[in-house]
């Protein structure tokens, strides 16, 4: 058996150490993590928890001493610093060297630091530290936020602020926010919904710099606020991959369908790894999201400790932007051709992402049961015409049924 | 574990989610022919009331409201991401008329 080492204990890195013991890995497991707080769900730091209505033993989970009940040497605070992969040793912070048999990379993604003077001064969302220090300061009373960047992460906290009496303005490079992810047209819909909602977006704007007093725009004019947040992307953390000599592609860690890298003995899981997908047309593909992070922990584990499974879930991802919810099944790319189904004025309405005649993801906000019967025929490997699916009347769940 | 009285069958109309609190726990409860079932109405995944949601009679499952996991009413597993852990199922009897829940 031996010494499983994890790098990094965000959602991919929890899900490998707790799974490898479930499935009867009996050797040590070490699951070494930067941050300070226990492992947690990341996706409420931007939703409930910069608000301060979030159930924290929810967040933080499981409970801290099941890490010492399942003999999972949890190393918090510490980074894994160097790694050498002929000797199979790796360096940690604390001093320590760890020899290990396998070595999992979980080290997720960094924030993209763009050339913006004052940036420094904006607030980032991405580590718990960091949302609890914003949650102490709106729960001082009602802010004015300027937020750079529109992407999934800026809408949900503009969304969730103002849902808390705080004002919100997202500034957008891009015409529409979300439209990398969502495909512009889907994204110019969502967007009606969130201003609706009481969220003011600037699309096209280009940020100069970061003040004391706000955001100054190209051209000169000021946006002010009291807060700046700076959601402008992020980028893998590819050092540690580098060091072992593991083969990159399409911006990540190039591993097989059991997560295997280029490296005997490593694995690469959740938002660094460039996996084969059954579900994606490309080769590889690379998924900045939770349910994908959880996903290939699991299987890296079951590499590992029992030699087999294979990553080929239908990838899923959700945002919540205040009571809009939108929830996507499958794999959309931006210049998919859009069919809608339902009345496009509501949120209850559902966008199919259709490639070659062939509908390759679904995207709704109000419409689970749509959704559902998107799974399934997906599951059943049923392809009905995109008018079909247009039709609100088709049953899809039933359409899967008959197959 | 304590034996609380949730109510009469006749309360609970087939096939419906009820949200009903029990010594202080807050219940998802469906009521299918004769049988009842009872779920932790806290969505494990993220922070949805799960009797907001919808009951699947098909797959005997209570779907989230908000992210579209349907819990399994005798084991409480999830069907599909974003959730992965199973909510808490509590035992249900009726005795007579009477529901009663062990929580
Ligand atoms: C604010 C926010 C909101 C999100 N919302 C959603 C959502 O609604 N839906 C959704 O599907 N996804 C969402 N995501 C994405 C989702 O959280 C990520 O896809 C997921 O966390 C990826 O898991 P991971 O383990 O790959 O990386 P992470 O969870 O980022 O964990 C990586 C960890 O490794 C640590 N680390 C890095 N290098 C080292 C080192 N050398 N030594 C030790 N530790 C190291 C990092 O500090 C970090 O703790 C959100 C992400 C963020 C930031
Ligand atoms: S809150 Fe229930 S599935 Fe997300």
């Amino acid at each position: 058996m031996g010494i499983a080492l994890i790098a990094g204990a965000g959602m991919a890195g929890r899900a490998c150490a707790l799974t490898l013991r479930r499935v009867g890995w009996d050797g040590e497991i070490v699951l070494v993590g930067d941050e300070v707080t226990h492992p947690y769900d990341r996706p409420p730091l931007s939703k409930s928890v910069i608000v301060g209505t979030a159930d924290m033993d929810k967040v933080v989970k499981p409970a801290p001493e099941t890490y010492a009940q399942d003999r999972i040497d949890l190393r918090l605070g510490t980074r894994v610093e160097a790694v050498d992969a002929a000797a199979r040793t790796a360096a940690l912070s604390d001093g320590t060297s760890v020899a290990w048999d396998a070595f999992v990379l979980a080290t997720g993604c960094a924030p993209r630091q763009l050339p913006i003077p004052g940036l420094e001064r904006a607030h980032r969302i991405t580590r718990m530290d960091e949302a609890l220090a914003l949650q102490a300061l709106l729960a001082q009373g009602p802010q004015r936020l300027a937020i750079i960047g529109g992407g999934f992460i800026g809408m949900e906290a503009a969304t969730a602020a103002v849902a808390h009496g705080h004002t919100a303005t997202v500034l957008e490079a891009a015409p529409e926010p979300m439209a990398r992810p969502l495909g512009r047209e889907v994204a110019a819909h969502v967007l009606r919904w969130a201003q609706a909602r009481g969220v003011d977006v600037r699309a096209g704007v280009a940020v100069e710099s970061v003040a004391e007093a706000g955001v100054v725009l190209a051209g000169g004019e000021e946006v002010p606020a009291d807060i700046v947040i700076a959601a402008v992307g992020q980028a893998p953390r590819l050092e540690l991959a580098e060091a072992l000599g593991c083969e990159i592609a399409d911006g990540g860690v190039r591993v097989d369908a059991g997560l295997c890298t280029s490296v005997e003995g490593v694995w690469a899981i959740g938002d660094i790894a460039a996996f084969p997908s059954p579900w994606a047309d490309e080769e590889r593909i690379r998924v900045e999201h939770a349910a994908v992070a959880i996903g290939h922990g699991q299987v890296a584990a079951e590499r590992i400790a029992l030699g087999e499974g294979l990553y080929e879930d239908l990838p899923t991802f959700w945002s919540d932007q205040g009571d809009l919810t939108l929830n996507v099944v499958g794999v959309p790319r931006p210049d998919d051709e859009i069919v809608w189904r339902g009345d496009t004025e509501t949120p209850a309405c559902t966008a199919f992402y259709v490639r070659d005649g062939r509908m390759r993801a679904a995207m709704s906000v109000g419409d689970m049961k749509t959704l559902r019967g998107v799974r399934k025929l997906f599951a059943a490997g049923v392809e009905p015409p995109p008018a079909v699916l247009a039709d609100p009347d088709t049953d899809l769940a039933a359409l899967a049924a008959a197959g | 574990m304590a034996q609380v009285s949730i109510g009469s069958l006749g309360d609970f109309a087939d096939g419906e989610l009820t949200r009903v609190e029990a010594d202080g726990t807050a219940l998802c409860v469906v009521r299918v022919g004769d049988r009842v079932h009872a779920i932790c109405d806290d969505c494990p995944h993220a922070e949805a009331s799960l009797s907001e949601g919808d009951f699947l009679a098909d797959d005997m499952a209570v779907e989230c409201p908000l992210h579209g996991s349907a819990f399994n009413v005798e084991t409480g597993e999830p069907d599909c991401p974003p959730a992965t852990e199973a909510v808490r199922v509590y035992p249900v009897t009726v005795e007579g008329d009477d529901v009663l829940v062990d929580v």
